[in-house]
C-alpha cells in the first residue's frame, strides 16, 4: 500500500524525466472534466497506449482501483437515482427511478475518476519516490518568488516518505504493548473506540517529537541548512521529454480554448 | 603537530541557576588521534562531544575547530563538515529515501556539483562496504547496516574527526565487531575518531583514554595508565575490563603478573609466562630436594 508497486523497468515511460509525467498527470486531470464521450474514448486510449508502453500488466493496473471502487459505486448510484430526467422503461417504481440522463451522467462522471486514479497509478508505478519528490521540486522552482523554498517542499516530501514504515513499525509495537497491558482495541462502543485511539496516537505521538529532536541535532550536525543544496540525480530533459511537454500543453489548451 | 580541536577553559550550563554539566574543561586534539572517552552516566561526556561541532556554544570559554572557533555562526558549514557526529540511535539520523541518496545528503548539504556527490557517495558506500545495498531503502537494514549506514553518510563529507556518542550499545556482537573494525580503518586513513562509550574493551581500543566525572575530566592518558587503576575506577562507577580485573585480583593475591593487560591474547601470554616461570622454580626445587637426599 505504501510503496504502490514501483520497480524499474527498460521502457519508454519509465526512462521519461518525471516532470513530463506530473504534467502530464495535471493536464489529464483538467482535460477529461472538459471532454464529451468521444475526447474521453480517445485520452482512455492514450491511458492504455501509455501502459503498454510501460509494460505494466492490466491486471496490476486495475488494481490499483480497488481500494475505492466501493466509493465509485455509491456515486454511481447516486448519480443514476437522483438526475432528474426522462425514466427508462421499468422506472418509476414508486419514488424510485432511473432516468436516461442519470445514467449516462454516471457512467461518463466514473469514467472520468477511473481514468483519474489509473493515471495517478501509472505515474507511481513507472516512477520512483526520489524521482516524483525530485520532479515536484524542479517545478515547484517558480514558488520561490513568494518566498517558499521548492528544496524545502522537497526535504518535507522526503522525509515523510522516509519515516512512514519507521513509524508504522513503532505503531504496531506500541499497539502490541498496549495489549500485553490489557488495552481493549475492539471494544463495542463508541467511546471506547476513542479511548483506544488515545492509546495508540498519544505514545506515538510522544515518539514523534522524540525522534524529531534527535533528526534535527543529525541534520545539523551533516550541515543542513534551509534553501539551496544540491542532489545525488540531477534531472535532465531529453529533447523527446521537451517535445512532449510541448505537447501536452499544446492539447491541454486546444481543449480548454475550443 | 597542528590541533584539530581546541577546548580552553570550557563550562557549560543547560539552565543558569542549575549546576554547570561542563566545568572549566581544557582539551586538545591533534589529528588522526583515536580517543575514547569514558565516564558514568551524566558526567557530561554528550554535552562535551556536542561542542566539538557547535550543537552546543559554550556558556564560557571556547572551542575552536581548525581555528574556527564555533560561536561563530558564519564558520558553521567549515565546522560541520570537518567534524562528523553519530549519534546512539542511528535509525534517527537516516534522512534519504535510499541507501545512496541518504549518503548524498551531507554533500548535498555543502552545495557539491552532482558529479562530485557520486564519486564520494560511491567511495565512502564501498569503505563501509555496503554497495550492493546502495538502491535499497533505509528501513530494509539491520541495525548494524543502519550504523555503517550512518557512518557513510559522515564519510561523504571527508571529515577530519568522527564523534560517535555510544554507537555500539544496541547493536549484537557480529554488529559490534563490524563498526569497532571499520573505526580502527578509518583511524589508520588518517581520521581522527573520538569515541564515546561505555564499553572499557572498547576504550582499551584507543590510544588516548579521557575520563569524566561530574562535569570535569579527570583523566587523560594512554589505556596502559588508566585501564589498570582498577580500585580507582570502580570508585568512579566504572567497570575495568573484566580480563584486566582478573589479572588485578591475581596481582593482589601476589601473583608476578602486570594488570595492564586489556585483550584475552596478552593475557594468555602472561599467564603462560607466568606458568613457566613457577614449573622451572617447582623443577629448580625438586633437583635440591634430590641433591640434598644424596
Amino acid at each position: 500500500m505504501l510503496r504502490p508497486g514501483y520497480a524499474y523497468r527498460e521502457s519508454p515511460v519509465h526512462d521519461r524525466d518525471p516532470r513530463v509525467k506530473l504534467i502530464a498527470v495535471i493536464a489529464l486531470s483538467i482535460i477529461i472534466f472538459k471532454v464529451n464521450f468521444f475526447g474521453l474514448l480517445v485520452v482512455s486510449m492514450i491511458t492504455l497506449v501509455i501502459s503498454l508502453l510501460g509494460r505494466l500488466s492490466l491486471r496490476s493496473v486495475l488494481k490499483t482501483v480497488y481500494p475505492v471502487l466501493p466509493f465509485f459505486i455509491l456515486l454511481f448510484l447516486m448519480y443514476i437515482f437522483f438526475t432528474p430526467g426522462r425514466p427508462i422503461p421499468p422506472f418509476p417504481i414508486g419514488l424510485l427511478q432511473i432516468s436516461y440522463e442519470g445514467l449516462n451522467l454516471g457512467i461518463l462522471q466514473i469514467w472520468k475518476f477511473l481514468l483519474l486514479v489509473v493515471a495517478a497509478a501509472i505515474l507511481t508505478m513507472t516512477t520512483s519516490q526520489s524521482g516524483i519528490t525530485m520532479g515536484l521540486e524542479r517545478l515547484l522552482r517558480p514558488v520561490r518568488i513568494v518566498g517558499i523554498s521548492s528544496h524545502d517542499i522537497a526535504m518535507l516530501i522526503s522525509l515523510a516518505l522516509r519515516f512512514m514504515p519507521t513509524l508504522l513499525d513503532e505503531m504496531n509495537s506500541i499497539s502490541q504493548a498496549q495489549l500485553s497491558r490489557g488495552a481493549n482495541f475492539n471494544p463495542r462502543r463508541l467511546s471506547g473506540k476513542i479511548r483506544a485511539i488515545g492509546y495508540l496516537a498519544i505514545p506515538l505521538a510522544v515518539n514523534v517529537f522524540r525522534r524529531c529532536d534527535e533528526l534535527v541535532d543529525a541534520m545539523e550536525a551533516r550541515g543542513y541548512q534551509p534553501g539551496h543544496r544540491t542532489y545525488l540525480h540531477e534531472l535532465a530533459l531529453s529533447l523527446l521529454d521537451y517535445w512532449l511537454i510541448v505537447g501536452i500543453i499544446a492539447a491541454l489548451v486546444l481543449v480548454v480554448i475550443v | 603537530m597542528k590541533n584539530l580541536i581546541r577546548v580552553h577553559n570550557l563550562t557549560h550550563a543547560y539552565e543558569k541557576s542549575r549546576q554547570p554539566a561542563l566545568k572549566e574543561i581544557n582539551l586538545l586534539i591533534d589529528q588522526g588521534e583515536y580517543i575514547a572517552i569514558i565516564g558514568p552516566n551524566g558526567c557530561g561526556k554528550t554535552t562535551l562531544i556536542r561542542h566539538f561541532n557547535a550543537l552546543l556554544i559554550p556558556t564560557s570559554g571556547e572551542v575552536q575547530v581548525d581555528e574556527f572557533p564555533t560561536n561563530d555562526p558564519k564558520r558553521l558549514l567549515e565546522i560541520r563538515r570537518r567534524v562528523g557526529m553519530a549519534f546512539q540511535n542511528a535509525d534517527n539520523q537516516i534522512v534519504g529515501m535510499s541507501v545512496e541518496e541518504d549518503v548524498a545528503f551531507g554533500p548535498g548539504n555543502l552545495g557539491l556539483p552532482t558529479q562530485e556527490v557520486r564519486r564520494r557517495v560511491d567511495q565512502a558506500l564501498a569503505i563501509v562496504g555496503l554497495t550492493a545495498m546502495r538502491s535499497h531503502s533505509p528501513h530494509s537494514l539491520s541495525g548494524g547496516q543502519k550504523h555503517l549506514l550512518a557512518l557513510a553518510g559522515l564519510l561523504a563529507m571527508e571529515p577530519k574527526v568522527i564523534v560517535l556518542d555510544e554507537p555500539t550499545a544496541s547493536l549484537d556482537p557480529e554488529a559490534r565487531t563490524m563498526v569497532l573494525k571499520l573505526l580502527r580503518e578509518l583511524n589508520s586513513r588518517g581520521i581522527c575518531i573520538v569515541h564515546v562509550t561505555h564499553s572499557m574493551e572498547e576504550a582499551a581500543l584507543a590510544e588516548r583514554v579521557l575520563v569524566m566525572d561530574k562535569g570535569e575530566l579527570v583523566a587523560d592518558g594512554s589505556p596502559d595508565q588508566i585501564l589498570n587503576r582498577v580500585s580507582w575506577l570502580k570508585s568512579l562507577g566504572l567497570a575495568p575490563p573484566i580480563i584486566t580485573e582478573l589479572m588485578w585480583r591475581l596481582q593482589e593475591n601476589g601473583l608476578n603478573v602486570s594488570s595492564s593487560v586489556f585483550t584475552i591474547d596478552a593475557a594468555i601470554e602472561e599467564i603462560t609466562s607466568l606458568l613457566e616461570q613457577l614449573r622451572g622454580s617447582s623443577q629448580a626445587s625438586l633437583t635440591r630436594e634430590g641433591d640434598e637426599n644424596a
